[in-house]
């Protein structure tokens, strides 16, 4: 039947969820309204902006482009799972300090950018930092800090000051 | 006036204070908001940019299963507002008469949002539609039909000011230039759309969250339309992803529809707007034609500017008024001009709604202003940065001020020092030498230099309050009316708190705005918040201070003149063995005296005196001005016309004292970028017959991190009298220099002139090609 | 809004089969969704069922060798393309393409069968697998038929699969020796859909230096992917020089078939043909001659 609910079994920030969810029910509606994790932003839904970056299974995707079912069976990582309980990822720590963060609300999008990243390219070149970040528009920083502040994460990262 | 190195707080580079909340996603914003019961509300829209609205059926819609409410325009009573009292020409929803495509008719409340979509679906509308002005040269002529039936020509604001004596000036002249500049329709560019979640906790209370820069536009506007007393008005204001003026500062169609829901049903109602709806219904930048003539003497002095400027307004008034002054104020700066006159024009047009943008006004004619010096530098074999340096204004001596012939007042001006450290840094002389042609790429380099008003004067409310109350372990709360939306006033609020009372960043808690307990504010607009709700909070900290210097003087049983308090503590002055931490006197000074709590108020006065007049330009729109220089290198791609900035760009920032330094940084990076280069290489709203035709982020171009020059912020640093410690407006000025610079710079590379913004590729192709083809011939 | 619709996520080719053979036209397939969903979204696509491919972990492979060529399994992300070392060393064409193919995100989720599904002409792989012959597997129940890329679009968001076939595999030969392959498009940011594109592929024969064989393919510029024939016969047969260059891309801008859109007029576009076509060419020779 249209619209029936289908079962969606999947991990969210470590956490096992198992929901009866609507079929066009995109994965940041879900985030967002469902299960009330508001720090995945909403800002084009035309997979423009990446305001609603997420991970799954290691891989930065915008959720705004994904149907919450394909997301069974997948580990979820969303801004909230970044941080290890009070103590900051070293990207958030590096947005804070450098000054990247002004309105804040591409800010969830762009962290899990850069994790995604530095997850997977513990030492990117400042090209390859630009070519992630083209998916996270912002308003008001000029992206300088911001490409900084991954470079300075990175560097952290890999045990440097 | 003290250095920056006697400061201990500002003055010096420092995190925001809502930083972490916000790299944690912890920050709410109005979207993230959620209350029991809520219900989501969507607003009907009009398929016609102008046609009388017959009937509206909303009997389906509310038949609809799942839907709770729906409104109408009619359910407003009359209601209209504006920016002005004599310009209030807006209904909350389209009642006789829809002006734009896509304005709200009708709003429904549903249980979901979905079901309130396809609620809108089934309102039926009668129209009949009007013929629709989409040009404001035609809707000037004679005959042309009325936008708003009571404004014959159609004109929404017009000005005619004369300073000196152009003609003579003209006549006098080694070389006089007319050219002529168009600026484009430009979206504000925030990702967060606007958003509202609107609740009546009892018929008589309102309360409401909402995407909204400044919450005392709202707070008045939401009383006058629902007849409430103000002290019954409660505006929230949660996070705010981003601004830049308009949209954020006043009203949509949304915010009222989301109230009156929420009345209708006694439930909360929630309302976001899709990038869709900002992106065809929101305000814009106004599109703006300029016809600028300049004399100048043989070794480039400016003698005289004349204006013609013509502004598409749109549909509504909004603050067209405003912008159009602003298009022609700040002209007499940062160059000294002896004349000066305009004839400025603002247009009501069918279009979506014009109003207020970062580098509001300014930023249209110092465009043309500043690609014309040189085009003017070209002919007379005057160097871009010698033309600028001949023209620009000394940096008044301590005391005194230098006045424009529009009588602007200017007590620094750092534009000299800001031309000459750009010019430095970005090494013009050997790169103007450097070869520019490499295959099919030419490289060039552009100057310019620019000024922005600091804290706007307006008639009306114009004063910031603030309440600094000291808690009795010594950590201290802070309450202004003044918004941050972005650009990082909540941190340097709380660093003035923190400097006056002696403490360290982290003791200051600002409170977000709530209009049941923070001071009434004009709002986030015109580069304010820092000179006066800076202003205000000095002096409330210095009031607290005044408090706890008496109650100290007291304890040391000397007079309050003799004692000070420094370091998280406070002590006599010329004997240190008498002090006592700082928690130490806050604990006394509250327990000893029973019931005293230490508050301190303090109110700003530099925005309020000698406000502009429109009509004639005088008045000084703001306490102070800031000054910009800055440099862009280009590639441009002789093929295909698209051009680039390359890493190579350097801005010099005259913004007083910068009380955080790494939020100047990184706003003048933004201004110069996303309202600058932006505006200069890509962004367009392309419109057919009132439609846009490009409302989405994928074909409305804004460039993004692979496409950003890691731009150099200089801070020049000039100490202004007027301003808190010193400070000026940072950040707005840099919007303004980066379109000439960047055009100046394609000029170089190509040796042509791109006179309308954006010089987007094909624009760029077709004039490299007439180019080739004169040379031709 | 998203209008509702009845969901499968079949995990199996079969499985996708026999609901594709039940359903018919009622039924759309999703793989990665990453355009589907942007068309969904605008309520401009309504559907009954849809078939969410996904989760077929057997159509997610790169495999090659040098007989067959290069096998790529319709479900494979655009990423996984983009970093595949093998495609890299021996399609390199294919990893630049994908490159500036939207933003990573979208390529980590979005898959190459469903892009080529999708039938958008600005999509960027289709003309660059034209230029290098591949051919696309397509299954139903009744069985499997291979096509060349080319014949696959039909009009503007159309393609060439019936109700009950779905996409399963693009083949790509090996090219012969002495070939060059580059894709080339007009971008006014990266990650940007190209204004226009073109895919040029040329092959010399080994002593004379003479253009055995050429393909050019343009995106963009028609209402389908489309293949300037008229343009690759400029270059064959002869000894390529940078007038031929600029004939082809002369002779592919009055192949195509272009309209104003709106980030350029029909004569802009036009004249980015002849540029693209050049430089997507020039690209191929210097590498078809350094081989």
């Amino acid at each position: 039947m249209k619209g029936e609910l289908k079962e969606l079994k999947f991990t969210v920030n470590g956490e096992a969820y198992e929901l009866k969810v609507k079929p066009k029910t995109l994965l940041v509606d879900l985030l967002r309204k469902e299960l009330k994790l508001t720090g995945t932003k909403q800002g084009c839904l035309t997979s423009a902006c990446g305001a609603c970056t997420v991970i799954i299974d290691g891989k930065a995707v915008k959720s705004c482009s994904i149907l919450a079912l394909q997301a069974n069976g997948h580990e979820v990582t969303t801004i909230e799972g970044v941080a290890d309980g009070d103590k900051l990822h070293p990207i958030q720590e590096a947005f804070i300090e450098h000054g990247a963060v002004e309105c804040g609300f591409c800010t969830p999008g762009r962290v899990m950018s850069a994790k995604a990243l530095l997850d997977e390219n513990p030492t990117p070149t400042r090209e390859e930092i630009r070519e992630v970040m083209q998916s996270n528009l912002c308003a008001d920083e000029g992206y300088v800090k911001y490409i900084e502040a991954v470079e300075i994460a990175a560097k952290k990262m890999q045990g440097g000051s | 006036m003290a250095k920056q190195e006697e400061y201990s707080v500002i003055g010096h580079p420092m995190p925001r204070v809502d930083a972490k909340v916000k790299a944690t996603g912890e920050a709410k914003y109005a979207a993230d908001i959620e209350l029991p019961d809520m219900l989501w509300g969507k607003v009907k829209r009009s398929p016609y940019a102008h046609a009388r609205i017959l009937n509206i059926d909303t009997s389906k819609a509310e038949r609809l299963p799942g839907v709770k409410a729906v409104t109408t325009g009619k359910d407003f009573g009359g209601f209209k507002w504006g920016w002005l009292g004599t310009t209030r020409d807006e209904e909350p929803l389209a009642v006789t008469k829809v002006r734009y495509i896509y304005e709200g008719v009708a709003a429904v409340a549903a249980i979901d949002e979905d079901i309130a979509e396809e609620a809108c679906e089934l309102i039926e509308v009668e129209y009949e539609s009007l013929p629709g002005l989409f040009d404001p040269f035609e809707a000037m002529q004679e005959g042309a039909p009325l936008v708003h039936e009571d404004c014959l020509g159609n004109i929404t604001s017009e000005y005619h000011w004369n300073f000196g004596d152009v003609e003579k000036a003209f006549a006098e002249s080694y070389l006089v230039r007319e050219d002529n500049f168009k600026t484009p329709r430009m979206a504000k560019g925030y990702i967060e759309p606007p958003a509202i979640v609107a609740y009546w906790p009892d018929s008589n209370h309102l309360t409401v969250w909402a995407a909204k820069g400044s919450p005392y536009f709202p707070y008045r506007i939401l009383g006058r339309c629902f007849n409430l007393p103000l002290n019954k008005v409660r505006i929230i204001q949660p996070f705010i992803g981003a601004d830049f003026g308009g949209t954020k500062n006043d009203m949509v169609n949304g915010d009222f529809a989301a109230v009156m829901l929420a009345k209708k049903t006694g439930k909360p109602v929630k309302i976001v707007y899709t990038q869709f709806e900002e992106l065809t219904t929101c305000t814009r930048r106004h599109p703006v034609w300029i016809t600028i003539k300049t004399g100048v003497t043989k070794d480039g002095k400016l003698k005289a500017i004349q204006t013609k400027v013509v502004a598409d307004g749109g549909a509504y008034t909004r603050m067209s008024p405003l912008s159009l002054y602003l298009m022609g104020v700040c002209l007499t700066l940062p160059y000294e001009l002896p004349n000066f006159k305009t004839d400025a024009y603002c247009v009501f047009t069918n279009n979506p709604s014009s109003a207020a943008m970062r580098g509001h006004g300014i930023y249209h004619t110092r465009f043309a202003a500043d690609v014309q010096m040189d085009m003017i530098a070209e002919e007379l074999g005057i160097d871009p940065v010698e033309i600028r340096l001949r023209n620009a204004i000394e940096n008044p001596k301590p005391g005194e001020i230098y006045h424009t012939v529009n009588n602007l007042t200017v007590g620094s001006c750092g534009v000299k020092e800001c031309i000459e450290k750009t010019a430095e840094a970005i090494n013009w002389q050997e790169r103007k030498e450097a070869e520019k042609i490499d295959g099919s790429v030419a490289r060039g380099l552009g100057f310019a230099a620019g000024t922005y008003l600091s804290g706007a004067r307006l008639t009306g409310h114009n004063a910031c309050a603030a309440v600094v109350r000291v808690c009795e372990d010594g950590t201290v709360n802070l309450l202004t009316g003044a918004s941050d939306v972005g650009q990082g006033s909540d941190t340097v609020m709380s660093a003035i708190v923190a400097e006056v009372l002696g403490l360290e960043l982290k003791d200051v808690e600002i409170k977000r705005v709530d209009t049941d307990y923070t001071p009434a504010d004009p709002g986030s607009f015109g580069s304010r918040v820092t000179i006066y709700a800076g202003e205000a909070t000095k002096r409330a900290a210095e009031d607290a201070k005044r408090q706890l210097l008496e109650f100290a003087a007291r304890q040391f049983d000397v007079s309050p003149e003799e004692v000070d308090i420094k370091d998280k503590k406070a002590f006599v002055k010329i004997d240190y063995s008498k002090s006592m931490p700082w928690w130490r006197l806050v604990r006394l000074a509250c327990y000893t005296t029973p019931g005293n709590v230490i508050i301190g108020h303090g109110v700003s006065t530099r925005g309020v005196g000698r406000v502009p007049d429109f009509d004639t330009g005088g008045g000084d729109i703001g306490a102070s001005y800031s000054f910009t220089a800055e440099a862009n290198e280009v590639e441009v791609d002789l093929e295909t016309g698209v051009v680039k900035c390359t890493d190579n760009s350097v801005i010099a920032h005259d913004c007083g004292l910068p009380l955080n330094p790494t939020a100047v940084e990184t706003q003048v990076q933004g201004g110069a970028y996303h309202q600058g280069v932006a505006a200069a290489l890509y962004e367009e709203f392309k419109m057919d017959k009132g439609l846009t035709v490009n409302p989405n982020l994928v074909d409305y171009k804004r460039p993004r991190a692979y496409e950003a020059p890691m731009t150099k912020v200089i801070h020049v640093i000039t100490n202004d009298p007027f301003g808190p410690f010193g400070a000026k407006e940072a950040s707005e000025g840099s919007c303004c220099t980066a379109p000439p610079a960047v055009i100046n710079a394609i000029h170089d590379a190509t040796g042509v002139w791109i006179k309308e913004l954006p010089a987007q590729p094909e624009k760029v192709f077709w004039a490299l090609k007439e180019k080739r083809g004169k040379e031709q011939r | 809004m998203i209008k509702d619709f009845e969901y499968f996520a079949p995990k199996t080719v079969e499985e996708a089969l026999s609901l594709l053979s039940q359903y018919k036209e009622e039924a759309k397939i999703i793989a990665g969704g990453q355009s589907l969903l942007v068309v969904m979204r605008q309520g401009l696509l309504a559907l009954e069922y849809l078939l969410d491919v996904k989760g077929i972990s057997a159509l997610d492979y790169i495999n090659y060798d040098d007989g067959d060529g290069l096998r790529i399994g319709a479900l494979t992300t655009h990423r996984a393309i983009e970093k595949s070392l093998i495609i890299q060393r021996h399609f390199k064409v294919l990893s630049e393409m994908e490159r500036n193919l939207a933003t990573v995100q979208t390529r980590n989720w979005g898959t190459i069968g469903g892009n080529l599904c999708h039938g958008d002409p600005a999509g960027d792989p289709a003309p660059v697998f034209i230029a290098l012959k591949a051919k696309l597997k397509l299954a139903s129940l009744g069985g499997e038929r291979i096509i060349d890329v080319e014949e696959f679009s039909k009009d503007y968001l159309e393609v060439a699969l019936e109700p009950d076939e779905m996409l399963v595999e693009i083949q790509v030969p090996t090219p012969p020796p002495h070939t060059g392959t580059a894709y080339e498009k007009l971008m006014v940011m990266k990650g940007d859909m190209g204004i226009v594109g073109a895919a040029v592929s040329i092959t010399l024969s080994p002593g004379d230096g003479v253009c055995q064989d050429a393909r050019i393919a343009l995106s963009n510029a028609a209402s389908v992917p489309l293949r300037a024939g008229e343009a690759e016969r400029q270059l064959i047969g002869k000894v390529i020089n940078d007038d031929l260059l600029a004939k082809a891309g002369e002779v592919a801008s009055v192949e195509a078939d272009l309209t104003a859109d709106v980030h350029g007029s029909a004569e802009y576009r036009r004249e980015m043909v002849k540029v693209f076509v050049r430089r997507a060419a020039r690209r191929a020779l210097e590498e078809a001659r350094a081989e």
